[in-house]
C-alpha cells in the first residue's frame, strides 16, 4: 500500500500502487438536472461496443432513476452498507475510504454480483421517494416526492479499485489521457475487478471470458471527439474533456471551470476514494441530506451556484454550450451573448446564442411572391 | 453467469463465435505473466487497443430521415460496414440549417437522434422485418374462388379466419392484382340500389347507407397514416383514393362530373391528438408554438404534457431555460418524469382539466386581474348574448341596415368566386351566403350607456370596444322594437366560473386551493409571458373540447394567446399539413385530367371524400341515442368493407376498443390491406401485407415538417441496397394502379403514378413545394442535396418559432370565427342542445369516480340542455352507448355524492394510458435493446419464463391501493372494464377470443401515482391469437407468433383492453365554422383532422384482482422486492440510503453543512427516516 493524495476527500489516503497521475485525465461534466432519462446515451453505448455475444445484459452507460433505481441491484445501497457510517468534516474526508477499509489479505473492499442482479437494468424508473402521494398535491423545490436521473459510465478514477484488485495486472491507465482499460488478450476473468468497482462499471463476458468496460471511446477521444455517450447525448446534459488538478485549474477550460472555479459539478461518492473523473451537477429538488451522501458536502454550494445561472451569462452559456459540436473542446469562452467552443490553439469550433433568436418574416415575400404564414 | 475455465484457444475459438472476429485478429498474442510494476503509470504492450479502433471503424455513412410522428424528424447518419448498417447516430448539422432568406439555426438545435432511433439497426435486419409480400391465405381462396358472396352479399365466412389463418408469400405484382381484384369486386357488389339493399341486409344504419350514395367506392377506406410525414409516400394513399373515381366512372358509367372516389380515413383527429375545442375558439386547427420559444417566456405551464419523455430531443429546450430563470410549472396526474423539473409541480385528477382552468379563471374573474386590453380588442367576451334564444345579438337586429362591408384582410366570395389555390391566398375568404349567416354583432358602450354593433373586421387594433358593459344583464330594444334581455359573454363566463371557487376546484381536481389562487396571480401578473404547453393526457378524455375552451379562457384573461412569449399549445402527434398547402396538386391531382408533363402543373380536383375513423371504431355505426341521430350529417360515414392503409399501426393494431373490433367489427369488412416493413398488430389481422422499404432504404425522396421545431426535413434517397424483397409505399400504390389499369383497361390508373415509375418523384414533391405558403422558393434537388448532408431546412413560417396566433395579434387579423374574435360563448343549436354553449366541466365518461358524463353547473338561465327524455331514454340509462349523448347538469354539491354505476362491483380505478419514452408512434417498444430498459420487468434473459418478451406491460398503481387488493410489487394481475362490451362485446360466450383479449400484466407499485388511478404506457404490442399459441406452444415460451414472429409484450389482452370507442355530441356539428384544412377560406360543419370525432382512450375504470405472485415461477414475491429496494419494501440499509444515513456531514468553513436545508426527505412529516417511514403521509 502507498499513501496517495486524493483532492475530493481532502487528505491522503492509502491506495494499492504508489501515486501517478496521468499528462491528461479524462474527465466528465454530467447535468443531472438536464437528463431526461432517454437512453439514448445507452443505446448508443451499446449499439457501438456491446451488441455482442455474452454482452446482452452489458450497459457500459446505463442511466438509473434514483433512488430506486439500481445497475446492478442495489449496487450503492450494498457497498455503502458495507462501508457502514462515515463522515466528513467540512471538506475534508474523516470516514474510512474502500481501500482502507479492505478486509485483511484483500486489496479493496468490494461485493460481486450475482447474474441475476443485473436483470432489470432500470428497475425503479420514474418511481419516487418521500411524501406519498395521496391525491392532489403542490410541490415546490426541494420535492416533498423525489426522483431523478443518475446518468453513469466509468468514472475513468486516478485511483481505480478495478486496477488496484486484478492479480494479473491486466487494468492499466493510459499515461496520455487517463483513460482505464481492461486489456483483452491479458485478461483471465478473475472477476476481481467486478468485485472491487464500488460502481459496478466492469463487466464480466461469459462468452469471452474475459471482463470488459467502458473505454471512453478511446478510439474517438484520440481524434479529438467526444465519446458516443456524450454526441448522442439530447438532453444535452454531458461534456467531456481533461481535468487538472485544482493547484493547475484554469477557467478556461471547461472542466475546470464547473469543477474547481465554480464548483458546481462534483465527483459521485468521492467518500470511496477513487477520485472518480465524471462530475456531476446535482439535481436541485432532491433533499440535501440525501444528495451529500452521494456527491459530498460541495453538494450545498453547488446547487446555489447553479440555482443563481439565471443571472449568471457565463455559467449558463457554457451549460449552454453541451452538446453543441462532436468535438472535444477543450477551451471556451463568452462574448456577450455568445459562447464559443474553442480548440487548443484558441481556435473556434462552434459559437451558439444564450437564447435562441428570434425571427419574423415579412407577411409578403416579395422575392418569391407568396404570403408567410403562421396559419397556413 | 459462470466463470469458464478457457484456455487460449477456447478463449479465441468462442471469441470468433461471438462475432468478435476482430478482437482475435489483432489482439496481442498471448504474453507471459510479466509482472506491471504500476498500471497507473506505465503498461507493457498496448498493441490490443487496436481492436476497439478497428470495431470503432466503418466503410462509410449516409443520411435518412427517421419520422415516427413524434414531430422531431431526425435526419440520423447511419454507419456502414460490408454493406451493413452497424451503428446510427446524429447528424449534427441542425446548426447549419438555412432558411431561403439567411435565417439560420444555431448549433444548440444538436443533437437530434433518440434511444429509438438508434434502435433501428435491430429492425432494418430484424426478424420481424417484412421480407417479401404476404397474404392471407383464406383471403386469396376467396379471391381465386370468385368472390363468392351469399345472397345478402356475404362472403363465406370460411374464407375469414383472420389473425389465425395461414400465410403465403407473393411478390408484389402479385398481391396488388389481387388488391385491384378485390377493390373492383368491392365496389362493384355494392353499388347502385342492389348494393344499398345489400348493405341494408346486413344490418347497417340506413344514414350511413344514404351517405353512399349508392356508390359502390364509397364503402372502400384508404388511409395514408400521418400523411405530414411523407407528403408524397403517405399522402399517396389519398391520390390513390382520388383516383378510385376512375374506378365508379366505370362501373357506374359516369363521367367526370359524377364521379365518386374512395374515402379517407382521418389522422390527428383519428389518433385523438386533435385538441377539437381549438377549432371552437379560434376557427382555425389548432394553436401551438414552437418548442424553442419557451426561453424567451417568464412562465411555462406543462399540462399533462410529459414533455421530457415525448419531446426528448427538445426537452433541452426546457430545461435550459429553466437554468436561465423561465419559471416551470407541471401539471400532471402523477408525479412524473416532467415533474421532476419542475418548480411548481401540481398533481390533479385525471380528467378534470376543464374544471382546473375554470378554477383558475375564477381567480382572476374574482380578483379582477383580467387583461383589459386583450379581452377588449381579441375576444367575444364583450359581445351580447340574448336569453330568450341563446343567440348572439346580431346587429342588424338591433339597428337594421346592411352589413358591414370587410375590408380587414377578409374577401367575400359571390357566387361565382372561386377560392383559388390554398398556397396563394391573402385574406380570409367566406361565401357570401355565409357572411349572411353570421352577421354582425353587438357590444354595450358602458360609457355612453347604449348598444353599438361591431364587425368581424374590428379587432385589435381596430376595435372599437372601449368600456364595454362586462358584467350584468341589460335590456335590448331591437329594431322591431321587441325588447331582449341580453348579457355579455363575459358576464356568463364569470357567473359561471363561480362555482369553480378554491375550495370546490381543490375537492373536484384535487389540486390544492392555494396552488391555485396562487398559480392564477402569477400568470395575471405579467400578462403576454405564458405559455401553456397542453399535452395528450387532458386531450383524451371525453371533455377534451371543455378542456381547450376552458383554457382558452384563463389564457385569454391573461393575455396569453397569439404573442411569441404567451400563447397556447398543444402538443399530441404532428399536423398541420397545411404548411405544404399546395398538397392538393398532388393528392388531388384529377384522375380524368392527368398532367403528364413534368414542366406543367397538375389540375387538382378531389374525388375522394374524408370520414372519421372513429365511426369505424363505433362499430361501424354514427351516433344515435334514443330517438336522436348526434351525428351530423356533413360528418356522415359509409359502411366499411375495405380498408387500406399505409405508414401507422394505430388504425387496427393499436385501435381503441380493439378487442371488440378485430371480434366484432373486422368480419364485416371484406379486405384489409397493409403497407408495412415491420410486422406489427394490424399486419395480423390483415389479408393483404405489401412489403415496403424502411427509412434507411428510401429510393424515393419526400419532404416532413413539424409543429414542435422549425424544420423543413427531407427524406433523401440512401445508398443502402434494399435489405429484402420491397419497394417503395409510393411505389405499392404505383403497382395497384397498374393492376388497376389492366383490371379495368382504363390506363389513367397507371399514369397517376408515371413519374414514380420514371423515377422522377421529385416531380410530384415540387408541384407541391411551388404551391405551399411556406415552402414556395425551395428547390426539392437542393433540399435532398443537403438532407444527404444531414443538414435540414427552415421552414418559411411567419415566425420563428412558430407561433400561431402571431398575426392575428400583431396585425390585428382576425380569427377564423363568425365573429373574428376569439369565441367562447358557442350559440349553435348543437352546444345549446348539449349544455355546452359555455365552456363547462363535464365529469370523464368512464375514468371518474362519480356519475359519468355529468356537466358540473349551477342553475343558470344560459343551459338550456336537452336531457335523457327529451331523447326518449331514461335518465337512469347510465348504459355506454347513452352515456355519450347524456345531458345532465348537476352541482359539485350534487355531483360528489354520486358514485361510478359499477363502483358497487370493484370497478374503481382510473386506468390511463400515456405515451412513454421508450415507444413512439410507429414504433412500439419491442425492440430488445430497447425494450430491456423499459420500465422495472426488463429481463434480456427472461429469468422468469412467463414474461412474454424481454420487457413486458404493466401497471402503476399507488402502493396503498395494491396492498387493499391483496397485491404485491411485481404480481401478475388482471385488469377488467366494463364487462358489457369490454374487452369485446359478447365476451361471455367466446371464451376462444377471450383468450388472448382480457389483459394480464405486471403491477408495479408507484408512489408517484395517486389513490385511485393507475397508469399502463401505451406503445406496446399486444396479444393476438397468434401470440397465445406461441406462448403457449413454444419451448421458450415467447408471446410469439409461431407462423409471423409477431412479438406482443403481454401474455394477453393490452393497453387497449379496456378502452372503448366514444363519439361526443359536440365534435359532430354541422354549424361550427372553421377554415378549410389548407388555405384562408371559413366553411362550417365536418372537416377532417379539423371538426370531427376525437375518441377518448383514456376512459375507463377498472376493476384490478391478482392473477400469480411475483416471484419466479408464480412463487413468492417479485425478486427486487423481496430484496427490499423497492416502494414499502424497504429493508433497514435501503431506509438508511433514502435518509442519506451512511454520512454525517460536520459543518466546515463555507460547506454549508448544517444549514436548514440540510432537510430530510418528508420533511415536515417528523420521521426524516425515509421513504419506508413516509408511508400513507400526503403531500400538500
Amino acid at each position: 500500500m502507498a499513501r496517495v493524495n486524493n483532492w475530493q476527500i481532502g487528505r491522503e489516503m492509502s491506495y494499492w500502487y504508489p501515486e501517478s497521475r496521468p499528462q491528461k485525465q479524462f474527465a466528465a461534466i454530467f447535468d443531472v438536472n438536464k437528463c431526461i432519462a432517454c437512453q439514448t446515451c445507452t443505446l448508443a453505448c451499446k449499439t457501438t461496443w456491446t451488441s455482442g455475444k455474452g454482452q446482452e445484459y452489458m450497459l457500459w452507460n446505463n442511466v438509473e432513476s434514483k433512488p430506486y433505481g439500481f445497475y446492478p441491484l442495489a449496487w450503492d445501497v450494498n457497498i455503502l452498507s458495507k462501508l457502514g457510517p462515515q463522515t466528513w468534516n467540512g471538506n475534508k474526508y474523516e470516514g474510512q475510504t474502500i481501500f482502507e477499509s479492505a478486509p485483511a489479505g484483500e486489496r479493496v473492499l468490494g461485493w460481486r454480483p450475482e447474474e441475476i442482479d443485473y436483470a432489470h437494468p432500470n428497475v425503479g424508473e420514474d418511481d419516487c421517494a418521500g411524501a406519498r402521494i395521496e391525491n392532489g398535491a403542490s410541490l415546490a423545490v426541494p420535492h416533498m416526492s423525489w426522483f431523478y436521473y443518475l446518468a453513469r459510465i466509468c468514472n475513468h478514477c486516478t485511483y481505480p479499485a478495478c486496477l488496484a484488485s486484478c492479480p494479473r495486472g491486466s487494468i492499466y491507465k493510459r499515461p496520455e489521457d487517463g483513460i482505464v482499460l481492461v486489456d483483452q488478450g491479458r485478461c483471465r476473468g478473475y472477476q476481481e475487478c467486478v468485485r472491487a468497482c464500488p460502481y459496478k462499471k466492469v463487466f464480466y463476458n461469459p462468452m469471452t471470458g474475459t471482463s470488459e468496460k467502458c473505454i471512453a471511446c478511446f478510439p474517438k477521444m484520440e481524434q479529438g471527439l467526444q465519446p458516443q455517450c456524450f454526441v448522442n447525448c439530447i438532453g444535452k446534459i454531458r461534456m467531456a474533456g481533461y481535468i487538472s488538478t485544482p493547484d493547475k485549474a484554469s477557467p478556461e477550460n471547461p472542466i475546470d471551470y464547473l469543477v474547481h472555479v465554480r464548483k458546481v459539478a462534483l465527483p459521485l461518492f468521492p467518500q470511496f476514494g477513487l477520485e472518480p473523473n465524471v462530475y456531476y451537477i446535482p439535481p436541485v429538488h432532491a433533499p440535501k441530506s440525501y444528495l451529500l451522501q452521494l456527491f459530498g458536502p460541495g453538494v450545498f454550494d453547488a446547487i446555489k451556484t447553479y440555482e443563481s445561472a439565471k443571472d449568471d451569462a457565463d455559467l449558463a452559456g457554457l451549460l449552454g454550450l453541451f452538446g453543441c459540436s462532436e468535438q472535444v473542446m477543450p477551451r471556451w469562452k463568452r462574448m456577450n451573448d455568445s459562447v464559443i467552443g474553442m480548440d487548443e490553439s484558441g481556435k473556434e469550433i462552434v459559437r451558439v446564442p444564450l437564447r435562441e433568436p428570434m425571427h419574423v418574416r415579412d407577411a409578403f415575400d416579395t422575392k418569391y411572391d407568396v404570403q408567410r404564414t403562421n396559419c397556413p | 453467469m459462470k466463470t469458464p475455465e478457457l484456455n487460449r484457444r477456447q478463449f479465441l475459438e468462442a471469441l470468433s463465435a461471438a462475432g468478435f472476429g476482430a478482437f482475435v485478429l489483432s489482439a496481442s498474442n498471448g504474453w507471459s505473466l510479466d509482472s506491471v510494476s504500476n498500471p497507473l503509470a506505465v503498461y507493457p504492450d498496448r498493441g490490443w487497443e487496436k481492436v476497439y479502433r478497428d470495431l470503432w471503424k466503418y466503410d462509410s455513412k449516409f443520411c435518412f430521415t427517421c419520422a415516427p410522428n413524434d414531430t422531431h424528424n431526425c435526419i440520423l447518419n447511419a454507419y456502414v460496414r460490408s454493406g451493413v448498417v452497424t451503428r446510427i447516430g446524429p447528424s449534427m448539422k441542425y446548426g447549419e440549417a438555412e432558411g431561403l432568406h439567411g435565417n439560420k439555426a444555431t448549433h444548440r438545435w444538436d443533437p437530434r437522434v433518440c434511444q429509438k432511433g438508434l434502435a433501428l439497426t435491430r429492425r432494418f435486419y430484424g426478424d420481424r422485418r417484412l421480407r417479401h409480400c404476404m397474404v392471407r391465405a383464406g383471403w386469396k381462396k376467396w379471391v381465386d374462388a370468385g368472390f363468392p358472396r351469399d345472397e345478402h352479399g356475404k362472403p363465406p365466412i370460411e374464407y375469414f379466419n383472420r389473425g389465425r389463418d395461414e400465410w403465403i408469400r407473393v411478390t408484389h405484382t402479385e398481391a396488388a392484382a389481387l388488391v385491384a381484384s378485390a377493390l373492383t369486386n368491392i365496389a362493384t357488389t355494392y353499388t347502385g340500389e342492389k348494393g344499398k339493399a345489400k348493405l341494408t341486409a346486413q344490418g347497417y344504419d340506413p344514414e350511413t347507407i344514404e351517405a353512399t350514395g349508392g356508390v359502390g367506392t364509397q364503402v372502400m377506406k384508404f388511409r395514408g397514416g400521418m400523411p405530414l410525414l411523407g407528403m408524397t409516400r403517405v399522402f399517396g394513399m389519398y391520390r390513390l383514393a382520388n383516383s378510385i373515381a376512375l374506378l365508379d366512372a366505370k362501373i357506374r358509367g359516369v363521367g367526370p362530373d359524377k364521379a365518386v372516389g374512395g374515402r379517407g380515413f382521418d389522422n390527428y383527429s383519428w389518433h385523438t391528438d386533435l385538441p377539437p375545442g381549438h377549432p371552437m375558439v379560434t376557427g382555425q386547427q389548432t394553436v401551438e408554438f414552437d418548442l424553442h420559444a419557451v426561453e424567451h417566456a417568464r412562465t411555462v405551464v406543462i399540462w399533462g404534457m410529459n414533455w421530457i419523455t415525448t419531446k426528448m430531443p427538445d426537452a433541452h429546450w426546457l430545461t435550459e431555460a429553466r437554468l436561465k430563470g423561465t419559471k416551470v410549472v407541471v401539471i400532471a396526474c402523477e408525479y412524473s418524469a416532467t415533474s421532476t423539473k419542475a418548480d411548481n409541480a401540481i398533481i390533479v385528477r385525471p380528467g378534470t382539466t376543464p374544471a382546473l382552468a375554470l378554477g383558475l379563471s375564477h381567480v382572476i374573474f374574482k380578483e379582477k386581474l383580467w387583461d383589459r386590453e386583450y379581452v377588449e380588442r381579441w375576444t367575444d367576451m364583450p359581445l351580447l348574448v340574448r336569453m330568450d334564444n341563446l343567440k348572439m345579438l346580431r346587429a342588424k337586429d338591433v339597428f337594421g341596415g346592411e352589413l358591414a362591408t370587410l375590408t380587414n384582410q377578409t374577401t367575400v366570395l359571390g357566387k361565382d368566386d372561386k377560392p383559388g389555390p390554398a398556397g396563394k391566398h391573402k385574406n380570409m375568404m367566406m361565401t357570401d351566403v355565409l357572411r349572411k349567416e353570421w352577421g354582425d354583432f353587438v357590444w354595450w358602450d358602458a360609457t355612453a350607456n347604449v348598444p353599438r354593433p361591431i364587425s368581424r373586421d374590428q379587432v385589435g387594433e381596430k376595435s372599437p370596444v372601449k368600456n364595454p358593459k362586462l358584467d350584468g344583464a341589460v335590456e335590448v330594444t331591437l329594431a322591431n322594437g321587441q325588447k331582449v334581455r341580453c348579457r355579455p359573454s363575459f358576464d356568463l363566463m364569470r357567473e359561471y366560473t363561480d362555482h369553480f371557487d378554491p375550495k370546490t376546484t381543490e375537492e373536484l381536481t384535487w389540486a390544492p386551493a392555494k396552488a391555485v389562487e396562487d398559480l392564477a396571480r402569477w400568470i395575471a401578473q405579467v400578462p403576454g409571458t405564458t405559455l401553456f404547453g397542453i399535452g395528450m393526457g387532458p386531450n383524451q378524455f371525453f371533455n377534451n373540447d371543455n378542456k381547450d375552451r376552458g383554457i382558452f379562457l384563463l389564457a385569454s384573461l391573461t393575455g396569453n394567446v397569439g404573442r411569441l412569449t404567451g400563447n397556447v399549445g398543444s402538443y399530441a402527434g404532428n399536423y398541420r399539413t397545411a404548411m405544404f398547402n399546395g398538397a392538393p396538386f398532388y393528392i388531388n391531382e384529377n384522375p380524368f385530367d392527368i398532367e403528364l408533363d413534368e414542366t406543367k402543373m397538375s389540375r387538382p380536383k378531389q374525388y375522394w371524400k374524408a370520414e372519421s375513423a372513429h365511426y369505424y371504431n363505433h362499430e361501424d355505426h354514427p351516433l344515435k341515442v334514443g330517438n336522436r341521430m348526434l351525428t351530423g350529417k356533413s360528418h356522415m360515414p359509409c359502411p366499411t368493407k375495405s380498408m387500406w392503409f399505409a405508414n401507422a399501426n394505430s388504425i387496427l393494431g393499436n385501435v381503441k376498443w380493439h378487442y371488440n373490433t378485430v371480434v366484432n367489427v373486422l368480419p364485416k369488412i371484406e379486405m384489409i390491406a397493409v403497407n408495412e416493413w415491420w410486422w406489427s398488430t394490424s399486419c395480423e389481422w390483415a389479408d393483404v401485407v405489401f412489403a415496403v422499404d424502411s427509412w434507411a432504404e428510401l429510393k424515393h425522396p419526400d419532404i416532413t415538417a413539424s409543429v414542435t421545431n422549425p424544420f423543413l426535413c427531407t427524406f433523401p434517397r440512401t445508398p443502402l441496397k434494399r435489405i429484402f424483397e420491397t419497394i417503395g409505399d409510393i411505389e405499392v400504390f404505383a403497382t395497384v394502379g397498374e393492376a388497376l389499369a389492366k383490371k379495368t383497361g382504363d390506363k389513367r390508373f397507371a399514369d397517376m403514378w408515371k413519374f414514380v415509375r420514371e423515377n422522377k418523384t421529385s416531380v410530384y414533391i415540387q408541384r407541391i413545394l411551388d404551391n405551399s405558403a411556406n415552402a414556395k422558393g425551395y428547390k426539392i434537388e437542393e433540399l435532398e442535396a443537403k438532407a444527404a448532408e444531414g443538414i435540414p431546412a427552415i421552414m418559411e413560417n411567419r415566425t420563428n418559432p412558430k407561433s400561431v396566433g402571431y398575426e392575428q395579434v400583431t396585425d390585428s387579423r382576425p380569427w377564423y370565427t363568425k365573429s373574428g374574435r376569439l369565441e367562447f360563448y358557442r350559440e349553435e343549436d348543437e352546444f345549446i342542445e348539449a349544455g355546452e354553449n359555455l365552456p363547462v366541466h363535464r365529469e370523464p365518461i368512464d375514468s371518474t369516480f362519480y356519475e359519468p358524463n355529468v356537466i358540473v353547473a349551477p342553475k343558470m338561465e344560459v343551459f338550456r340542455e336537452h336531457g335523457p327524455e327529451k331523447y326518449g331514454v331514461s335518465r337512469d340509462d347510465l348504459s355506454c352507448d347513452t352515456r355519450q349523448g347524456r345531458n345532465v347538469v348537476k352541482t359539485w354539491a350534487e355531483t360528489k355524492i354520486t358514485h361510478h354505476p359499477l363502483a358497487k362491483d370493484g370497478y374503481k380505478f382510473v386506468f390511463h394510458t400515456p405515451k412513454y419514452r421508450h415507444g413512439a408512434h410507429t414504433m412500439p417498444i419491442d425492440t430488445d435493446m430497447v425494450a430491456i430498459l423499459f420500465g422495472p420487468f426488463g429481463d434480456v434473459y427472461r429469468h422468469d419464463k412467463r414474461s412474454p418478451f424481454v420487457a413486458e406491460g404493466y401497471v402503476d398503481i399507488n402502493p396503498d391501493d395494491a396492498k387493499e387488493l391483496g397485491v404485491e410489487d411485481g404480481d401478475y394481475v388482471w385488469i377488467d372494464s366494463d364487462p358489457s362490451d369490454r374487452p369485446f362485446k359478447g365476451w361471455q360466450k367466446n371464451k376462444k377470443d377471450y383468450e388472448f383479449a382480457r389483459l394480464i400484466c405486471r403491477a408495479r407499485y408507484y408512489p408517484g401515482t395517486p389513490r385511485g388511478v393507475t397508469r399502463m404506457w401505451f406503445n406496446m404490442y399486444g396479444a393476438t391469437p397468434g401470440s397465445v399459441e406461441g406462448r403457449k406452444t413454444r419451448a421458450d415460451g415467447l408471446a410469439k407468433n409461431p407462423r409471423t414472429n409477431y412479438q406482443a409484450m403481454f401474455r394477453s389482452g393490452s393497453h387497449q383492453s379496456a378502452t372503448r370507442g366514444w363519439l361526443k355530441p359536440t365534435l359532430m356539428t354541422d354549424s361550427l365554422v372553421r377554415k378549410e384544412m389548407f388555405g384562408q377560406e371559413m366553411k362550417k360543419g365536418f372537416m377532417p383532422d379539423v371538426h370531427c370525432p376525437t375518441g377518448s382512450p383514456r376512459e375507463s375504470i377498472v376493476k384490478i384482482t391478482k392473477a400469480e405472485p411475483g416471484g419466479i415461477g408464480a412463487q413468492g414475491l417479485w425478486r427486487p422486492a423481496a430484496l427490499g429496494v423497492r416502494p414499502s419494501y424497504e429493508s433497514k440499509e435501503m431506509k438508511a440510503y433514502l435518509a442519506g444515513e451512511f454520512v454525517d456531514g460536520k459543518p466546515g468553513a463555507g460547506s454549508g453543512l448544517g444549514s436548514n436545508d440540510n432537510q430530510k426527505p418528508g420533511a415536515g412529516s417528523g420521521s426524516g427516516s425515509g421513504s419506508g417511514a413516509d408511508a400513507g403521509k400526503k403531500v400538500s
